[in-house]
């Protein structure tokens, strides 16, 4: 998988992450996932909630939560392996090299601190600058997010502020130390339409100018077709296909990405019903054996008891199925 | 924010009015020969058939609200009435003894937050590992034993075996210095006015009376503000502010000391108002125990001797400090929640 003509900034090889629940059942959330990320690229990690696409970002961090434990894996950033380095290095990755953007930004900013005091907290912990020069610092990012009087909103507390204008205070944290990552977890689920686009431009603009890359997690297709170069399908914590975002949606080889593609509303067809996928997603602690897209695949065969090899169909098209020519012939017999 | 205290302020009269009327009614079903006793101080005057007369002379055979309404225009006039209990106005026998009980809450309620607060943290950091079931035990042990049983076991330890903490405000030797004229009253709490003295003999004196009391205390209280801060601290430990705030690449101390600790403190705030508050007004077990001059012994004997004077006076202070004390703790919500708005 490694593209030897680009840099790759981030590769994430095979990794895993297992929770345990409270019985000491071991739930495989995240397991052997792998993909990269080349600079100034956006990838867009895509499935269902649940699906460990968060976990698998969190992972890159160390962030996970005390419950689950990255088992196994590499996360190699620039050549280093993030998960062998100590926690003290590891904090210097975190908000410096690496920074997120959480979903809900109501809950994700602290309530009792000024948007000023958090976003000055990161630039003086990773910059080294003045407290004098790190607001000059944050009040140029709050600017550069659009924030209308960002030396008033610098002295405001987060329920001061819209939700549109929480996450664009959020991207300014994220931002304002420079990074050469930045993991988007969902940035517009919780905000209405026009804000939405309003973000997603912003993101799309802030990556030009300080040429990041970013790692986009959404279940929603309309923004992967939007902002990604490259897109990841996850199902059940594992990758079922990766592919550059036109042949993803153009050709897409996986029963699951079929599914999911078919089940957006779409303008240019006659449509009474919205198509679904059958079942439901497995609980992670009965994750089948084999694909675990098993049960609910129309492609279904006793073959897939066993895990799927991945495999390369070309044009960088990775995909994880038994049976992708049969859905490669059974599209093309479907067209004539 | 003024408007917010103006308000609670004209709140006042009426709680107060509310609460005086209860209590005085309540004592209105002791007969009048009992309420009489509290206006005999000699024998002499209670000779042949004098007690009926003196009854009608004191109105205490009169409709219980026209009592009630001449107690209160003496109020109005600044007059609480004549404790018996304290031998001296009421009003003046609540503030000669009200520092001594304020010194025993200020002592303690220090220690009582900073542990209970600490151990809290501690417990929920490390959750339902050896440190927290030691701590949790510690202070289930800690909530669940009476003051009185803890209290008469901290007397046994430290005074009649170890001869640390013995009881009382003062020994002899110091309260004769205190009562010296040389000797200045500024706060009327003892341990202050000594230092103000410039006497650390009787500083040291004092504050040795005053630690069985706080240690009773602590160990009783401080285990529900840790109960408190450790299920707010679990709590908040989930939040997505604190993952975001690893995520900037703060340090876990930080994290826990500046992001989440500040919002565990929000619930702590309010218990550690209500421990305040029932600090000051009476920690009569424990000055009783420890045979300590206080606004809660003094109230606990007054009741044992129906001085219906002393009960009604310290009614009205009791009201009083309940409810500036829950303002005062309402009024901290603003400075650590920023989310609360007072108006």
């Amino acid at each position: 998988m490694t593209q030897p003509q680009h840099e790759n900034m981030l590769e994430v090889k095979d990794i895993k992450v297992y929770f345990y629940d409270d019985e000491g059942r071991e739930l495989k959330a995240v397991d052997g996932v792998s993909f990269s990320v080349r600079r100034g690229e956006t990838i867009a990690l895509v499935g269902e909630s649940g699906c460990g696409k968060s976990v698998t970002s969190m992972a890159l961090l160390q962030l996970v939560d005390s419950r689950g434990k990255i088992v196994g894996g590499k996360v190699i950033f620039e050549g280093q392996d993030l998960l062998l380095l100590p926690e003290a290095k590891m904090r210097t990755v975190r908000g410096k090299d690496i920074a997120v953007i959480f979903q809900e930004p109501a809950s994700a900013l602290n309530p009792v601190y000024t948007i000023g005091e958090q976003i000055i907290e990161a630039i003086i912990l990773h910059q080294k600058l003045s407290f004098r020069q790190a607001r000059e610092v944050a009040r140029e990012m709050l600017r550069l997010v659009g924030i209308p009087e960002p030396e008033k909103r610098l002295n405001e507390y987060p329920h001061e502020l819209s939700g549109g204008m929480k996450q664009r205070a959020m991207i300014a944290m994220a931002l304002s130390c420079r990074p050469k990552l930045l993991i988007a977890d969902e940035p517009t689920t919780s905000l209405d339409v026009t804000i939405q686009a309003q973000i997603l431009e912003l993101i799309r603009e802030l990556q030009k100018k300080l040429g990041m890359s970013v790692i986009l997690i959404t279940h929603d297709l309309g923004i992967v077709a939007d902002m990604s170069q490259r897109v990841v399908v996850m199902y059940a914590g594992k990758v079922v296909e990766e592919a550059d975002r036109t042949e993803i949606f153009k050709n897409p080889l996986h029963p699951y990405t079929i599914g999911l593609l078919r089940s957006i509303p779409r303008l240019d067809r006659e449509q009474t019903k919205l198509e679904t996928i059958p079942g439901v997603v497995p609980d992670p602690s009965s994750f089948p054996v084999g694909c675990r897209f098993r049960g609910r695949c129309l492609y279904e065969s006793p073959t897939c008891c066993e895990v799927p090899p991945p495999t390369l169909v070309g044009n960088n098209h990775l995909v994880n199925c038994h049976h992708w020519q049969e859905v490669r012939q059974g599209k093309e017999t479907a067209r004539f | 924010m003024v408007f917010y205290i103006l308000r609670r302020l004209l709140f006042l009269p009426l709680a107060l009015f509310g609460v005086s009327l209860l209590v005085f009614t309540m004592i209105g079903f002791l007969s009048p020969y009992q309420r009489l006793a509290t206006f005999i101080n000699s024998p002499e005057r209670l000779k042949s058939d004098n007690v009926d007369k003196l009854i009608s002379f004191y109105g205490l055979d009169d409709p219980i609200f026209i009592q009630y309404f001449r107690w209160m225009k003496n109020v109005f006039q600044g007059n609480l009435g004549w404790s018996y209990v304290g031998k001296a106005p009421v009003l003046e026998s609540i503030l000669i003894r009200f520092p001594y009980t304020l010194e025993l809450a200020i002592f303690s309620v220090i220690p009582i937050i900073f542990l209970g607060v600490s151990f809290g943290v501690l417990s929920a950091l490390h959750h339902n590992k050896f440190l927290d079931h030691i701590l949790r035990i510690f202070a289930v042990v800690g909530w669940s034993f009476p003051d009185f049983v803890f209290g008469l076991i901290v007397l046994m330890v430290f005074y009649s075996t170890l001869g640390w903490f013995p009881p009382g405000n003062l020994s002899i030797w110091a309260e004769e210095i205190v009562k010296s004229p040389a000797f200045r009253h500024i706060t009327g709490m003892l341990t202050f006015d000594s230092l103000l003295n410039g006497r650390l003999d009787v500083f040291w004196d004092a504050l040795r009376h005053l630690l069985g009391p706080v240690l009773t205390l602590t160990y009783v209280e401080f285990a529900f503000i840790l109960r408190i801060t450790r299920s707010s601290m679990l709590e908040v430990l989930r939040r997505d502010y604190v993952r975001t705030a690893r995520a900037k690449g703060l340090e876990e101390k930080a994290v826990i000391h500046k992001h989440a600790r500040r919002n565990a403190l929000v619930p702590v705030a309010t218990v550690s108002g209500q421990t305040i508050v029932g600090l000051l007004a009476g920690t009569v077990i424990v000055e009783t125990i420890f045979n300590r001059t206080g606004i809660g012994s003094f109230m606990a004997i007054a009741a044992q001797q129906l001085d219906y004077a002393s009960i009604m006076g310290g009614t009205l202070f009791f009201g009083l400090i309940l409810i500036l004390g829950n303002l005062c703790v309402d009024l901290s919500y603003a400075f650590i929640d920023p989310r609360v708005r007072l108006d």
